[in-house]
């Protein structure tokens, strides 16, 4: 019997700035066989950790499917934990368990998806973006709403995703570097017909503050679109990330290891999701 | 079996290399201590003022340790115990654990070196008894896990329900028969190795009833889940302090953090896995501060639909092995059969 909480160790391999508080960091498993073995799909998570500081739940932003020789989470700096990690240089090592949870769910062919990204919500949702490979057929729209121009994830990879997918961001507030739209993620809804532009009713990916999803979701129904297509990813606090511990329940399921990604129809009438 | 043989079997455990554990009363309170000397120690037929949790779910179990960036196994293998006068709502929280930890490296080896010997409850209501003991092999014992069993035989008890509110009998301890159960062979083979032979077999025969899941549960279960708003989660609200004091007596609260902890001015320390409570200000606490229960109501409503909707729904057992710890110890007052009772009305 193996012990569950026993993490391995992988190797910082890059670190990439993305904003003051945000880090990118590229990982790969100190032994091979590990790396080979660690597939996961957009969406899991990883219990990262370090010796004296512990652990904590981080989504995966690559994709398993393209790059299987690394892996690559981003941190955003907010606690004793995250400040060591921020800490860390080139080769220094980690310890991670996982991965862990569902993820989303198989997007359909012909894809129809329409992403929803709130602040750091673009970090699982960008896994996805790794994922899809470059097709006309395809019909992506991505929404991403920041705070601020200087919290803006992912800059430099926008060119290249807006080569497949159709990326609308909005700001809440004004930036003199900022040209584009300033308001709520929601205003997005206004200025594209998503149901036009899409062929049928689309998937839609969601992951943001649950502030963001409760009027998200008021604009979706606006739409007309089921409940059946649209899943969300929920942030908790989790210690074991294997469903026992019971800090993530909400009823009688458990973010770690029902979700972090849900059905909206499973969890609508929760008290505990949002 | 007597008293006297009881205290031979004891120092028969503590020659096998056991260290055994057992209630003792001390200032009016129920101690679960080591038995040192196995002449002073007698079964009393009372509940424990706390469960046994601890004995399966130590406050604290060391996950590993580290040195710098090396981990180091924790090769600690935890020693040989026997437990003494479980009780059944002890050893019905305890088939919980061994379905929720079926995967825990450190809760198997536990329970693998752990030898467990339950009591019945002595309490006064004979009219209950008379039902009870009839039925009780088939009834209760067999859906039980335990090694041995001791069944008070020549004095009324009843274990129907609460039996922290029933009165106990007085009763003089020497005169105090016990019938002998077992429920595994390893329990068969340790009375036979000591030399006694005249116990009974109860055959496991898993642990839901053979008419199933109590209809009572299933109400309770369906008007939790439908209910939030219901005003009586605001009105415990209200008198809930959020101590957490009934997590702590409670036998199937298992709520665990895992934390780091460091050894003072050397680079190493230890990850531990160690109780918590669901009422504690950090338990649903994410990154920036927001915490998902925030108000007592929604705490306690997430105590109860823990006890009895998830772990229902989860193992198709009940959460709650209705001890009565909780009302024993709780500063507010509040009631878990009074609740019970109000959930069912909703």
């Amino acid at each position: 019997m193996i012990n569950l909480y026993q993490p391995k160790t992988v190797i910082i391999k890059n670190i990439k700035i993305q904003t003051k508080e945000n880090k990118l960091f590229t990982l790969q498993f100190k032994n091979k066989k590990d790396q080979q073995k660690f597939f996961f799909t957009a969406g899991q998570f990883v219990e990262i950790g370090i010796f004296g500081f512990g652990e904590a739940p981080f989504a995966i932003c690559s994709s398993s499917l393209n790059e299987s020789d690394f892996f690559q989470i981003c941190v955003r700096k907010i606690g004793q934990l995250t400040e060591k990690i921020h800490s860390l240089k080139i080769g220094d090592e980690i310890q991670i368990r996982g991965p862990y949870g569902n993820g989303f769910p198989e997007i359909k062919n012909p894809i129809n998806l329409l992403l929803i990204g709130g602040g750091i919500g673009l970090v699982p949702l960008r896994s996805i973006i790794q994922t899809i490979k470059q097709d006309n057929k395809n019909k992506i729209i991505l929404f991403y709403g920041a705070k601020n121009y200087n919290e803006l994830l992912f800059k430099d990879e926008y060119k290249q995703w807006q080569k497949f997918l159709d990326l609308r961001i909005i700001l809440e507030k004004p930036n003199l570097k900022w040209k584009g739209r300033v308001g709520l993620i929601t205003a997005l809804f206004n200025e594209i017909n998503i149901l036009q532009a899409m062929s049928h009713k689309p998937q839609v990916f969601l992951c943001g503050p649950p502030i963001m999803y409760k009027f998200v979701i008021q604009k979706l129904k606006e739409l007309k679109i089921p409940n059946k297509n649209i899943f969300l990813s929920l942030e908790r606090r989790m210690h074991c990330g294997i469903g026992i511990c019971q800090h993530c329940a909400i009823d009688s399921k458990y973010v770690c290891k029902d979700g972090p990604v849900f059905n909206y129809g499973k969890i609508k009438n929760s008290v505990f999701a949002f | 079996m007597i008293q006297s043989q009881l205290q031979k079997f004891i120092a028969y455990l503590q020659k096998q290399k056991y260290s055994v554990f057992g209630p003792f009363e001390e200032d009016g309170i129920i101690k679960i201590k080591q038995v040192i000397n196995s002449k002073k120690f007698k079964l009393l037929g009372k509940l424990s003022f706390y469960s046994f949790k601890k004995f399966f779910l130590p406050q604290k179990e060391i996950l590993f340790n580290f040195e710098k960036n090396h981990l180091i196994k924790n090769k600690e293998i935890s020693k040989k115990q026997a437990l003494f006068g479980m009780s059944i709502f002890d050893l019905k929280a305890l088939i919980l654990y061994n379905n929720i930890f079926e995967k825990d490296f450190f809760y198997q080896q536990r329970r693998k070196n752990t030898l467990v010997i339950g009591q019945s409850i002595m309490l006064s209501d004979e009219k209950v008894f008379k039902n009870w003991e009839e039925k009780y092999e088939e009834d209760v014992l067999e859906h039980l896990r335990f090694d041995i069993f001791l069944g008070i035989t020549n004095h009324p008890t009843s274990q129907v329900c609460w039996p922290f509110f029933l009165e106990h009998n007085e009763l003089k301890s020497q005169k105090i028969k016990y019938k002998i159960f077992t429920g595994t062979i390893i329990g068969q083979k340790i009375l036979d190795e000591f030399g006694y032979k005249d116990y009974e077999h109860i055959q496991f025969t898993g642990p839901i009833k053979e008419e199933g899941v109590s209809l009572e549960m299933i109400k309770i279960k369906n008007a939790m889940k439908k209910k939030y708003k219901a005003e009586i989660w605001e009105e415990l609200g209200k008198k809930c302090i959020e101590c957490g004091k009934c997590s702590l007596v409670c036998p199937t609260c298992f709520c665990f953090d895992i934390n780091d902890q460091m050894i003072l001015g050397k680079n190493k320390g230890q990850r531990e896995q160690c109780w918590t409570s669901c009422f504690y200000q950090e338990f649903s606490e994410i990154a920036g501060g927001y915490k998902f229960l925030n108000s007592a109501a929604k705490k306690i409503y997430n105590w109860y639909y823990h006890k009895f909707v998830r772990i229902p729904e989860e193992y198709n057992l009940s959460g709650c092995t209705e001890c009565g710890r909780c009302i024993k110890v709780c500063p507010a007052g509040i009631d878990i059969r009074k609740v019970l009772e109000s959930i069912k009305t909703l």
